[in-house]
């Protein structure tokens, strides 16, 4: 997450993505920072990002009622506004493909208010006016419990490829990938 | 000069219609509650009582009696009207006045000698100004609120009472003028009490021990003692300004324009009291003889011309009048700002100013339901949640120093909403086949059941088993099988 740029998380279902959103989302209002989530499908989870220690009342929530025009409006009008320090767009399960005018809109919003802004969605969205974007891919699934039959869901690694960085970062070259561990 | 006077319009609500129909006074009138036969006599001018018309009589009986007779609806605007009406006319009189009801104002009258006269002269001008405003009121002075009160109701249009006469005046007053309930009323009759004089001589002590309360307080009254302090009476401020237009505004530019010139000089008036608003009503009368209603509420309680019109300019966007704009009156609801201050350790928020047009803007167009800062609820239910309005500067714990520790981020649900029925297929009681399009998606493996449960003690009971699977399609679920009606749901896909 780059403040004043665009970020990508894109995976499948399962991948990890929404996890690794909802943990800078939880290291953001920790910090007492504001954050919004644009939300097309009504995907998140409350409870579960309360559990996880995101800070609820710094964080608005935006349905979209399936609807990624409205979500798009939102997006625009939140990258406009200074004070927040993330903006999250999930754009649910149909994505289709932002217009390059669109997306440099957006860019140049983002630099100017120095909010972060991520997108978390199937494939990459934003193109060419994306900083970073990251490809989300399960590796592993943990059980745990009394064998032979294990009857606990324990965690899930998650690894993170590099697709795009503008910054030169040894960290962040291109095909670089980062494990996550995510615990249930 | 004793120090308060007291001014009371009898029959009041009958004033009250004399007040806006003029051509009443002199005549036979009563003002009614209720319908058909049940329609009750509430209030009698002079006139209709010298036909023997009092109040709780029928209608019906009434006219029997009084064949000229005039009737009107009881009008909660037109009393309230004629209350507002005797109050300022009070007011210019003494700047220290307490309501006393309907069609009592009771006047504190020390210090206005230098400025009115004595006593005579407050009284003349007390007249005068209740006159003025179309009430006739009967006028007492007396040390205290209420010998005056008494003093004006005793049947004469002045009656001052000299200071230090106020046992000697008060002694010869029916009982029936302290307006006792009934059961004291009846229990000072088996007494053989009639006049305040008589009330006055027992011994207060007893009375209290017998009577309670309120039998005090009828003594405190047959003394003329106040017990009471003085509610002062300020008038509610007026805060409206409106301005008609001689042509016809059709576009809105123009009109916000002119809904601007309203607005200054309304926040220009809010400024100079320092009060601010949180909420503006917008009237917009109409080419069409309609009115277009509006009400804008604030974020935060302001008087910043720029964002009000700014959130007038967003909410008519998406309610436009129906017509031609011919008058614009703008109401504030006057709100006390407390100024919060920045916390130095906490990141910058949005300006006030930038957050409410954000606000409007969002709300406009995902509906006031669908925005907000999310909120668990004191529930085991996973549902559990509801939407606050978002605060920038929410009340919470201010961070201490930044932790460098980041515990391990945690797996996430994407929550179905609403959650989608499934068949399942199970064996032993764990689910082995899932499908929800009518392809069968096989699991892989399963961790549960998760017994949860919860309100039995209400309507809304639930109880369900979870279950985590892993479906051969690679997504890992979260399955519920609901207990109660016996069907599986996906709540949402763990990502």
């Amino acid at each position: 997450m780059s403040p004043g740029a665009i970020t990508e998380l894109v995976g499948h279902a399962s991948s990890g993505r929404t996890s690794v959103f909802t943990a800078c989302l939880r290291d953001v209002t920790a910090r007492g920072a504001l954050a919004a989530f644009v939300d097309t499908d009504h995907v998140f989870d409350p409870v579960g990002a309360g559990r996880a220690g995101v800070e609820l009342s710094r964080v608005l929530w935006v349905r979209c009622g399936h609807r990624l025009d409205r979500a798009l409006r939102a997006v625009d009008l939140l990258v406009r506004c200074p004070g927040f320090a993330l903006v999250g767009l999930d754009t649910g399960d149909v994505t289709p493909r932002m217009t390059l005018a669109m997306a440099y809109r957006l860019k140049l919003a983002v630099r100017r208010t120095g909010t972060a802004l991520v997108v978390v969605s199937g494939h990459r969205v934003v193109a060419s006016g994306a900083t970073l974007a990251f490809a989300a891919r399960r590796s592993h699934v943990a059980w745990t419990g009394p064998r032979p039959a294990p009857n606990r869901l324990e965690a899930i690694e998650t690894a993170l490829e590099v697709m795009r960085a503008r910054a030169r970062v040894p960290e962040l070259r291109p095909g670089a990938v980062h494990h996550v561990r995510l615990r249930a | 000069m004793s120090p308060f006077a007291c001014a009371w319009v009898p029959f009041f609500a009958v004033a009250a219609f004399e007040r806006s129909e003029p051509a009443l006074v002199e005549r036979p009138v009563i003002v009614v509650r209720g319908h058909g036969a049940a329609t009750r006599v509430v209030e009698a001018s002079a006139a209709a009582r010298e036909h023997g018309i009092a109040p709780g009589m029928t209608e019906a009986e009434a006219r029997a009696r009084c064949p000229l007779l005039v009737a009107r609806a009881w009008c909660d605007e037109r009393v309230a009207s004629a209350r507002h009406a005797l109050l300022e006319a009070a007011l210019t009189v003494s700047p220290r006045i307490e309501d006393g009801g309907p069609g009592i104002v009771h006047l504190d009258t020390a210090g206005l000698g230098g400025l009115v006269g004595d006593t005579h002269a407050i009284v003349d001008r007390l007249l005068r100004q209740v006159r003025a405003v179309g009430l006739r009121a009967c006028v007492g002075v007396a040390a205290s609120r209420t010998a005056a009160r008494l003093a004006a109701q005793a049947g004469t249009r002045v009656t001052i009472v000299p200071p230090g006469g106020e046992r000697t005046f008060l002694a010869a007053v029916p009982l029936a003028a302290l307006e006792l309930s009934a059961d004291l009323a009846a229990t000072f009759a088996r007494w053989g009490i009639r006049t305040l004089g008589e009330l006055a001589a027992l011994p207060r002590r007893s009375l209290g021990d017998r009577l309670g309360a309120a039998g005090l307080r009828a003594h405190d009254a047959s003394l003329g003692v106040d017990r009471e302090p003085f509610h002062v009476y300020v008038p509610e401020p007026y805060w409206e300004e409106a301005q008609g237009l001689e042509w016809e505004v059709t576009l809105l530019e123009p009109l916000l324009g002119v809904i601007e010139r309203v607005l200054t000089r309304l926040c220009d008036r809010l400024g100079v009291v320092h009060v601010s608003v949180d909420g503006v009503d917008l009237e917009l009368a109409l080419a069409s003889r309609e009115t277009h209603h509006r009400t804008i509420a604030l974020a935060y309680p302001t008087r910043d011309v720029r964002l009000i019109r700014t959130l007038i300019a967003v909410d008519l966007e998406g309610h436009p009048p129906p017509a031609a704009v011919v008058g614009v009156t703008v109401r504030a609801r006057p709100a006390v700002a407390r100024p919060t201050p920045a916390d130095l350790w906490r990141p910058p928020a949005p300006a006030h100013r930038d957050l409410a047009v954000l606000l409007t803007r969002l709300t406009e167009m995902v509906g006031a339901d669908n925005l907000g800062a999310p909120s668990v609820l004191d529930s085991h239910h996973p549902d559990a949640f509801t939407l606050r309005p978002f605060v920038a500067h929410a009340a919470v714990a201010t961070p201490g120093a930044p932790d460098d520790r980041h515990p391990p981020p945690r797996m996430m649900l994407r929550r179905k909403q609403p959650s989608a029925a499934v068949e399942v297929e199970a064996a032993d009681g764990r689910p082995r086949a899932v499908t929800s399009d009518g392809r069968w998606t096989r699991v892989l493996a399963c961790a549960g059941p998760w017994r949860m449960s919860g309100e039995w003690w209400d309507t809304r009971a639930w109880a369900r088993d979870e279950w985590d699977v892993l479906l051969s399609d690679t997504r890992l679920c979260r399955l519920a099988h609901d207990r109660l009606a016996d069907h599986w749901q996906l709540i949402g896909v763990y990502d």
